[in-house]
């Protein structure tokens, strides 16, 4: 997080000097983690710097809510990973939303968001904790409504997108924002990115040569450079759901306790948790896979009984703290 | 669940002055094409528009009104809209004229639904779909712009966490005493959606002519009764669709084309 400002700031002198006098205009180029793919940018929502901070202000407005108490960093505070250390977030009138908040930092590589993946882009996302009568339980017109009567919003939505407040720009500056939103870099990218071997324990060595053979086997679908493959699972936490995950939109039984498999950078800092914050700690975590879970018809085929010591769940979960920046 | 407001109705009223307004742009400039060419000049094509009465039985529905449903149990209404698509004109030869990228909102608050000029001439009849196809389903809502069918409607027709839009909404209070014999003291709300649930409405044997001389309507009515016909009010008040709400959602979607009456003309 504090790596990307400056950068952003060098993007910006270098397009001031070539073109626009208007530097909030021009293009930037997002401050990708090295080793991180390009995520794809809608051509009607390329960032600029005018659209991230005007996004960045929505996030943080508690407009967006029928009483004017709940933003969005109510559930992602920046100063917590963009989770907020809740089993499950507050929304209006206190009550408790549906699941356990999820991080934005690297969202922009989502091919869908929420726990169940109901929704397709970060555009539509923004819709959804607006209307839900547990988190902010407001009518997007009428957030627009506000906007458009609000001192000054409408020159702030005019600058970053030629037009004033409306459903589709409210949309765009909010997802644009969250797309600038990155993890940076940690102990374990010095390893992998500098060959720096003494970057990481040999505790975490062992945790992470678990981790990516079949033994530990957390690689399957903690893989890759955020820690997921973004797919979904059934991981065995109860022979019942209360929360019928993916099959909620879906419709289909066999995705009943699917969750989408979440990313593990920052893993330490964003607990409680699975979907519903039911683990407080990665021990927990741990143990419970190492366990094999519960049965349920459902349950994904990489997840059974694991010959794990002691010291190699301690070291898993040592691995896993060095994914912290 | 949400507030109910009365933005339906200025919308409407808006829709119809426009509506006016386009029908005497078209007959201003029809003034001008003509008096350069001949006289008898006729139109090949002429405005076709739905007219739908949404009922309860017999009675016309009106948000502020209590209505008996075939049992006898009292019932309002607060919001009652379904989308209409796809809407496909049967020619007399058999060949189909779709009228493309024409969605409908329609229900208690507008009846009237320009679908543009179509071909004049006899038609066997039409067919629609109550709801929407896949693509237009999980479209984005915020790509629409304000006063568009699809666009983020006041109350909300879209499931925002699910990115598909409700088809088929209606929310209001019912007695759900076991007798049946008390006010309206209970909220319901049925909001039906997802692919598997849109339901195409066949009218190809309803024949009706457009004529060179005139708009054409075409009436028709749509009973609230029928389509809740075997729904216990007792228990059955609420579905989301998704999940436990499926089988209620099934049944309701499965009596749309029985509610549903093209009224002679």
């Amino acid at each position: 997080m504090k790596k990307f400002y400056p950068l952003f700031l060098v993007g910006i002198l270098f397009s001031a000097c070539q073109k626009d006098p208007l530097l909030g205009d021009a293009v930037i180029a997002l401050p990708i983690p090295k080793g991180f793919p390009n995520p794809e940018i809608p051509s009607d929502n390329q960032p600029t710097l005018y659209r991230i901070s005007l996004g960045k202000r929505l996030f943080n407005d508690p407009i967006l809510s029928r009483d004017s108490t709940i933003s969005c960093a109510s559930c992602h505070f920046e100063s917590l990973k963009f989770v907020d250390s809740l089993a499950f977030s507050k929304g209006i009138d206190n009550q408790n939303t549906m699941r356990n908040s999820m991080t934005i930092l690297n969202v922009a590589y989502q091919p869908s968001l929420f726990w169940d993946g109901g929704v397709p882009t970060l555009e539509q996302q923004v819709l959804a904790p607006i209307s839900n009568p547990l988190e902010m339980d407001f009518d997007v017109n009428l957030v627009v409504e506000r906007l458009k009567n609000h001192p000054e919003y409408p020159a702030l939505f005019e600058q970053a997108y030629g037009k004033g407040p409306t459903v589709y720009t409210l949309t765009r500056a909010i997802a644009n924002f969250e797309r600038s939103l990155f993890t940076s870099f940690t102990r374990y990218d010095d390893y992998l990115h500098n060959n720096n071997t003494a970057a990481l324990t040999e505790s975490e060595k062992r945790g992470m040569t678990l981790f990516f053979n079949e033994e530990g086997d957390c690689f399957h679908c903690h893989g890759g450079y955020n820690f997921t493959d973004f797919s979904f699972h059934n991981n065995g936490l109860y022979e019942f759901y209360a929360d019928s995950g993916r099959a909620r939109v879906t419709g289909k039984n066999q995705d009943v306790g699917k969750f989408k498999v979440p990313s593990l950078r920052n893993i330490a800092h964003t607990g409680p948790y699975m979907h519903d914050g039911s683990m407080k700690t990665l021990e927990e975590v741990v143990e419970h896979y190492a366990s094999g879970g519960k049965n349920h018809p459902n349950k994904s085929g990489l997840i059974f009984p694991k010959n794990l010591s002691a010291q190699d769940k301690a070291d898993l979960v040592n691995f896993m703290k060095a994914l912290s920046d | 669940m949400f507030p109910q407001h009365t933005l339906f109705r200025k919308f409407k009223n808006r829709k119809m002055n426009f509506t006016k307004l386009f029908a005497a742009l078209a007959v201003l400039s029809i003034g001008f094409v003509s008096c350069k060419k001949e006289e008898t000049s006729t139109k090949t094509s002429q405005n076709l528009s739905f007219h739908i009465h949404t009922m309860a039985g017999a009675a016309e529905i009106n948000d502020a009104d209590v209505f008996t449903t075939s049992t006898g149990r009292k019932i309002t209404f607060s919001d009652l809209r379904y989308y209409i698509s796809n809407i496909v004109l049967i020619k007399e030869d058999g060949t189909e004229y779709p009228i493309s990228n024409k969605v409908l909102l329609a229900g208690i608050e507008k009846e009237e639904h320009a679908l543009g000029e179509v071909p004049v001439g006899k038609y066997k009849g039409f067919k629609f779909l109550l709801g929407l196809d896949s693509a237009t389903n999980h479209s984005d809502p915020s790509t629409y712009a304000a006063g568009n069918p699809l666009a983020m409607q006041t109350p909300s027709i879209h499931w925002d966490w699910n990115s598909g839009y409700i088809f088929f909404k209606a929310e209001g209070q019912v007695d759900t005493s076991a007798a049946g014999n008390l006010a309206p003291n209970h909220d319901y709300f049925f909001h039906i959606g997802m692919d598997m649930l849109a339901r195409q409405i066949d009218f190809s044997t309803s024949a009706f002519e457009v004529k060179a001389d005139g708009e054409k309507f075409v009436h028709m009515n749509f009973d609230f009764l029928t389509v809740i016909q075997n729904v216990d009010l007792t228990t059955e008040t609420m579905t989301h669709t998704m999940g436990p709400g499926m089988p209620l959602a099934t049944k309701i979607a499965n009596n749309y084309q029985a509610a549903f009456e093209v009224e002679d003309h």
